[in-house]
């Protein structure tokens, strides 16, 4: 809960609770007074609809209209004066005063009517539904059913059991009851209205509005969400019984938002005997993401036990062949080259690389000499803006909403991090204003109070213009100590006159809080720092740092980008990284997806891959040494708002592999027997908690500490969560920004805004989807419909010029690059720009904007 | 008597334009706008008494004081989704003096400073509402609706729109979702229709039948107390009755509130084929059914009276069943239309009606012992009350006052697994 509400006198069964006023009488007595006002449409991420009549309670009031003082009588009790007739309680908020009556024989028995009416429609095939176990209707049916039915079976209406609502969720018609809660999620929460009632009386069904069906990045919440079995996802659906499953906490492996994620895990004979994943749920992290998880951290789990995951060293021999070898002798090779190498080792590091591996892949790196820490993909930087005003820690999006701007710069948020995306649109839905800096539209535009659009690869000079326009702007002061380096701002004479800049400053100095998130759209790498650096001076000049919700986001790119970066790797090493003689590259596949890293590479002598599969590096690589996925062992992850968060081991092993940090470990030791060889990723915080300042708070136990979370959803009495799983792991620790630091004075380094260059011929901008081809994602065979094709967007007007129409199949080239792609013509792409997904084609496509040219 | 109401019995051909403006049409609204302020439309229809004919019996000035003064936009609905089993006189309001109506619709709409007006129509109204479009157009084109009407600096709009065929949509929460493009199901309240968050389009918004607004000229025009005249101290006015069932002449009847059962069957052309009176539903399928009772025929029609005798008056949609009549039958009929009405999202409704019907069907057919009379009465009981929107009351009206007044018949289908007497009610 925000801390400034205020509080109010209520009763429920006769004793008094303060609670927060206008809070939601089901949540409060839930919180309070630990009392579970049984619901079915009531959800508390979700405007109440009062459907389902389940939170029947007697309600009244005990506040004097005079006075506004509660009345008592003689015995201290409060003198009610109670409505005549049952209220529900999930369409109250609460009031001062306001007594509620849940456990009397009128409330109990229109509790038991209304189970009882359910019931009539409800199939009794409980034995068979997934949600059998942990389904709501069946646990209140425990309390309030009679126990014998009066209704004629022979009555019961017998409905479709299996309406696909598109391919990766099912309807059940017949055990469906019209709560309404799907499609509330898709209209409210995620602002994609797909689904719908449709017929009225006992034919009301959900049927599906779009093309492609149930159209949404977010469909697999529905299935949590829902009160009774009647949607399941085709992942999970008669795949196990609820009972046997065992819920390890673990972590969203692809996003930067660092979503909590429960595994599901049973032992599973079809898959040999061992513990496998059988279903990926949500876990509660308010701070995080809250209860909701995107479709690609759902359903992209099946990487973790492909069929072609590599599971044993290997080691290629002189004629190029790959042979199968031990761990010893695969690790007795690497060693005895790293120690011939004279320190020229470099190493690059995958986003899915925990902070573990990443800390034991620095020691080996430094002891053999070696100092090129690189990430991959190297499209983002930035670690000193973070590190200075990041994103105060206890920032959360669920508090934002009237006095808060947050600012999307340079980033397709749904694509990109849509966790992000559906937490932005409910704060502006709880009335935060947001401001895009975007080259094009997205799906953001429909909620954006303010766009400043710009050309690709000119993002900086608008951030550098708004900064000019809040500097100009009316009242603008700015303390001294706040900061050093205001001159070098006021040298920059950044424009301020821009058309539109006047009201988005306005939306920036008159915002209570403001949060920046930052991608790289359009943007190289150095463009990119120069933006980042920019936005933090952004902040600092307005004073939105150093405290809850104002700050900087980095829309990263992966998992534990900001980890690598807290661990000493950076993007700006990644390219000296991959020249050195021997390099090091784990879990990523520079090779495969950049055409500039092969022509850096080609330098090296010795490649050593760490990879789950085989990927255009290995195929380069001298030994490759399988990984482990995330499940498959512990660890933590940083996530874009500096949280570090832990993993817990899941599943059991797939082939013989070890984790990246043993085996960086190991190496450590066979070239330096003094190193010793850690023993648990846990030994591993430890020294990193011991030797990185920030991460000094970050051991094991801190990071599985927990709180009571509001509201409280994840319970085992599956209350009104659904499915959705309780949080047995920890929330996890943010470290905190310079800003924080009291005392600290922080620096404004003025960016000079660039020459706008006169634009010629196309450039290929490369853009993130989230649904792409990496071979982590694209093992999730179910979702194959949902990743698109091969393409390239183009605007009309270039698309006219090229004689391109869309659906033609072009090829565009870049340098020796090459890729075959269809076209897309659209409206909203911009002109001269070629807008490539990046990992969707079999060639790389650039990682940074580049000169294009397209051919039919 | 002359009509305040169905004036086309007196005045033919006042559907048309120049004629009601000849008779003293338009006169309320040209006196509204301009000699009085809106608040002083709203209080003479406060002081008239004028209670709301939809059903409800609300007063009407109260309804429109309940909207805040100064908010920039606001609306007037006009429901004219009448949809309940028996009732037929807004139809005949419309089709043949529709002005008085949209007349009506202009006063409340400046009594509140609305921006527009939609009168919302059952889907099968589709010719009233092309009439109704074309008279829209005829006052237009007289400063009578639309931009500075009279010729002052008030705007306001007029629109008709068809509903889809659902009689959930005379509720009118369901009928302002409906009305904005959303499902047709009622909302919870608060926030009600006339506060901000409630209306159409969530702004504040007066709902009024279409009946109540033809009142509101000749009260306009004639005064509150002039009003009050007619009709009882609690009921003032005249009430159109639509009298249906076994009476010699069916049809509507305007009168004064007060009037009784017995004189409004007289005035109908008595019972048919002599027959006596067995039972009367006072307002549609929806109200309880009473018993043809020289108490009940001694009643007055008035809101408060047709309260005191277990009933309501409603929209006064009065059916009259003689002596033949098979209350099962009736009871199963009123069922269905309910089964089939439901909107489906208040559980106890959307399952209860489902069941009721599926029970009193078997119990029709002969398939039921007497426990199911008990679980029929019981599963209404257990309907009234918890819904959001009164249809699940409504549903279970027919079911328990049959019961309670006709259980004989109920036992004599168990009892002598009594085959049915009247055409079979069919799915």
């Amino acid at each position: 809960m925000p801390d400034k509400v205020e509080f109010v006198t209520i009763f429920i069964d006769g004793e008094a609770y303060q609670v927060p006023k206008g809070a939601n009488l089901v949540d409060v007595a839930k919180f309070y007074a630990d009392n579970d006002i049984p619901v079915f449409c009531y959800h508390p991420k979700m405007s109440p609809v009062g459907m389902c009549r389940m939170c029947l309670v007697e309600l009244g009031n005990s506040v004097d209209r005079q006075t506004n003082d509660i009345k008592y009588n003689a015995d201290g009790k409060p003198e009610v004066m109670w409505f005549p007739k049952l209220q529900t309680a999930c369409t109250t908020t609460v009031t001062h005063g306001m007594a509620v009556r849940t456990d009397t024989p009128k409330v109990t028995d229109a509790r038991d009517d209304v189970i009882e009416f359910i019931l009539t429609s409800h199939p009794l095939d409980c034995p068979i539904c997934d949600k059998g176990g942990e389904c709501p209707l069946q646990n209140l049916t425990m309390r309030h059913g009679a126990g014998v039915s009066r209704f004629d079976f022979d009555n019961k209406l017998h409905l479709d059991k299996h309406v696909p609502l598109g391919e990766l969720i099912y309807l059940d018609r017949e055990r469906c009851i019209q709560c309404a809660r799907c499609t509330r999620f898709c209209d409210e929460v995620v602002g994609d209205p797909v689904l719908g009632f449709h017929e009225r009386g006992r034919s009301l069904q959900i049927v599906t509005l779009s093309d492609p069906p149930f159209d949404t990045y977010f469909s697999g919440n529905t299935t949590d969400i829902c009160p009774v079995g009647a949607l399941t996802t085709a992942d999970f659906r008669f795949g196990a019984r609820p009972w046997e499953l065992n819920e390890v906490p673990s972590l969203d492996p692809y996003g930067p938002e660092g979503a909590n994620i429960s595994l599901s895990t049973r032992l599973d004979r079809d898959s040999g005997g061992v513990t496998i994943i059988k279903r990926v749920m949500p876990r509660q992290n308010e701070y995080v993401n809250e209860i909701w998880i995107s479709d690609k951290t759902r359903f992209g789990h099946h990487h973790s036990r492909a069929e072609n995951r590599l599971s044993k060293p290997m080691v290629r021999r002189e004629d190029g062949t790959l042979e199968t070898v031990s761990w010893n002798e695969a690790l007795n090779t690497i060693a005895e080259v790293l120690k011939k190498s004279a320190g020229s080792v470099g190493a690059v590091a995958g986003p899915m690389v925990s902070n573990e591996d990443l800390w034991e892949l620095r020691q080996l790196v430094e002891l053999t000499g070696g100092s090129k820490l690189g990430i991959w993909p190297a499209t983002m930087t930035g670690a000193e803006a973070v590190a200075q005003v990041g994103v105060g820690t206890g920032t959360n999006f669920k508090d934002m909403g009237k006095g808060t701007t947050i600012v999307v710069v340079a980033s397709d948020l749904e694509e990109e991090a849509p966790i992000w995306f559906l937490r932005t649109k409910q704060a502006r839905d709880r009335g935060a204003k947001l401001m895009l800096l975007t080259a094009r539209p997205t799906k953001l535009d429909k909620y954006a109070a303010c766009i400043l659009r710009h050309h690709h690869g000119e993002t900086l000079n608008a951030v550098n213009n708004l900064i000019g326009a809040v500097l100009s702007s009316d009242g603008f002061t700015f303390e001294e100590s706040r900061a050093e380096g205001f001159d070098t701002v006021k040298k920059a004479k950044y424009k301020g006159d821009e058309a539109g800049y006047d009201e988005a400053a306005k939306m920036i100095t008159g915002a209570e809080n403001v949060v920046v998130l930052v991608g790289h759209e359009g943007l190289t790498l150095a463009q990119h720092g120069d933006v980042m650096q920019s936005a933090a001076n952004l902040l600092i000049l307005t004073g939105h740092v150093g405290k809850p919700n104002n700050g900087l986001i980095p829309v990263w790119p992966g998992a534990n980008t900001q980890g690598a970066l807290d661990l000493g790797f950076s993007a700006e090493a990644t390219a000296d990284a991959l020249s050195q003689s021997v390099v090091i590259v784990a879990g990523a596949d520079p090779v495969g997806t950049d055409p500039a890293a092969k022509a850096f590479i080609a330098s090296a002598d010795f490649v050593i891959a760490l990879s789950m599969f085989d990927t255009a590096t290995t195929a380069i690589a001298k030994v490759i040494l399988p990984r482990q996925s995330v499940p498959e062992r512990d660890g933590t992850f940083t996530n874009g708002e500096r949280r570090v968060q832990r993993f817990y081991t899941a599943q059991g092993l797939i082939g013989d592999t070890r984790p990246d940090w043993k085996v960086f470990s190991q190496l450590s030791n066979l070239i330096d027997p003094a190193v010793k060889v850690r023993l648990s990723a846990a030994a591993v915080m430890a020294e990193i908690t011991k030797n990185v300042p920030r991460y000094a708070e970050m051991s094991y136990k801190n990071l599985a500490r927990m709180e009571k979370q509001f509201p409280d959803v994840g319970g085992d009495d599956l209350y009104y969560g659904g499915t959705a799983y309780g949080n047995h792991g920890g929330l996890g620790v943010q470290w905190p920004v310079d800003a924080e630091a009291a005392g600290k004075k922080l620096t404004l380094k003025a960016v000079k805004s660039e020459k706008t260059a006169k634009r010629k011929g196309l450039v290929a901008v490369p853009v993130r989807r989230l649904y792409d081809r990496s071979p982590e994602f694209s093992a999730s065979q179910m979702m194959h419909q949902r990743i698109p094709s091969a393409y390239a967007q183009l605007s009309r007007k270039d698309a006219e010029k090229l004689k391109v129409v869309e659906g033609d199949d072009i090829t565009l080239v870049f340098g020796d690059g090459k890729v075959r792609v269809t076209a897309k013509v659209d409206g909203s792409t911009p002109e001269g720009v070629v807008l490539v997904p990046v990992n969707l084609t079999d060639n790389p496509v650039p990682t940074a904007p580049m000169a294009v040219e397209v051919e039919k | 008597m002359e009509h305040i109401l169905l004036r086309s019995r007196d005045i033919s051909d006042i559907r048309k334009l120049d004629v009601y403006l000849r008779n003293g049409g338009y006169e309320g609204l040209k006196k509204a706008v301009l000699e009085h302020t809106s608040d002083q439309v709203i209080q003479i229809v406060k002081d008239s008494g004028l209670r709301g004919r939809g059903g409800a019996g609300f007063s009407t000035g109260m309804k429109w004081s309940f909207i805040p003064r100064d908010y920039p936009v606001k609306y007037v609905v006009v429901n004219a989704d009448e949809s309940e089993p028996g009732t037929f006189k807004d139809r005949e309001l419309m089709e043949f003096n529709p002005h008085q109506v949209i007349e009506g619709a202009m006063i409340a709409a400046y009594a509140i400073k609305a921006r527009a007006v939609y009168i919302y129509l059952r889907g099968e109204f589709w010719d009233i509402a092309g009439d109704l479009d074309q008279c829209i157009e005829q006052a237009r084109e007289k400063g009578l609706v639309g931009q500075n009407i009279l010729g002052t600096d008030w705007s306001c709009e007029c629109y008709t729109h068809l509903g889809a065929g659902a009689y959930i949509c005379g509720e009118e929460t369901a009928l302002l979702n409906s009305l904005q493009g959303l499902i047709g199901q009622p909302r919870v309240r608060p926030p009600f229709p006339a506060q901000v968050g409630g209306g159409l389009y969530y702004e504040p918004t007066v709902v009024n039948n279409v009946e109540t607004l033809a009142n509101v000229p000749w009260i306009i025009v004639n005064g509150a107390e002039a009003y009050k005249k007619i009709g009882t101290e609690k009921s003032p006015g005249t009430k159109i009755f639509c009298v249906s069932g076994h009476v010699n002449n069916p049809g509507n009847y305007e009168f004064p509130l007060g009037i009784t059962f017995r004189q409004l069957i007289e005035a109908a052309g008595g019972m048919r084929d002599g027959k006596k009176c067995k039972a009367i539903l006072p307002s549609g399928a929806s109200g309880p059914v009473v018993p043809g009772t020289d108490k009940v025929l001694d009643t007055p029609l008035t809101y408060e009276d047709v309260a005191a005798i277990d009933t309501v008056l409603g929209s006064a949609s009065v059916i009259i069943m003689d002596e033949d009549t098979d209350m099962v039958w009736a009871a199963l009929k009123m069922a269905r239309f309910f089964k089939h009405e439901s909107c489906g999202k208040c559980t106890p409704c959307r399952e209860g009606t489902y069941w009721l019907y599926r029970v009193i069907s078997d119990l029709y057919k002969g398939n039921a012992t007497l426990k199911d009379i008990e679980l029929l009465a019981d599963v209404a009981a257990n309907m009234q009350g918890v819904t959001i929107c009164a249809l699940g009351d409504f549903a279970a009206n027919p079911i328990l006052s049959t019961v309670k007044h006709f259980r004989a018949e109920y036992e004599a289908y168990v009892k002598a697994q009594k085959p049915a007497t009247v055409a079979s009610a069919a799915d």
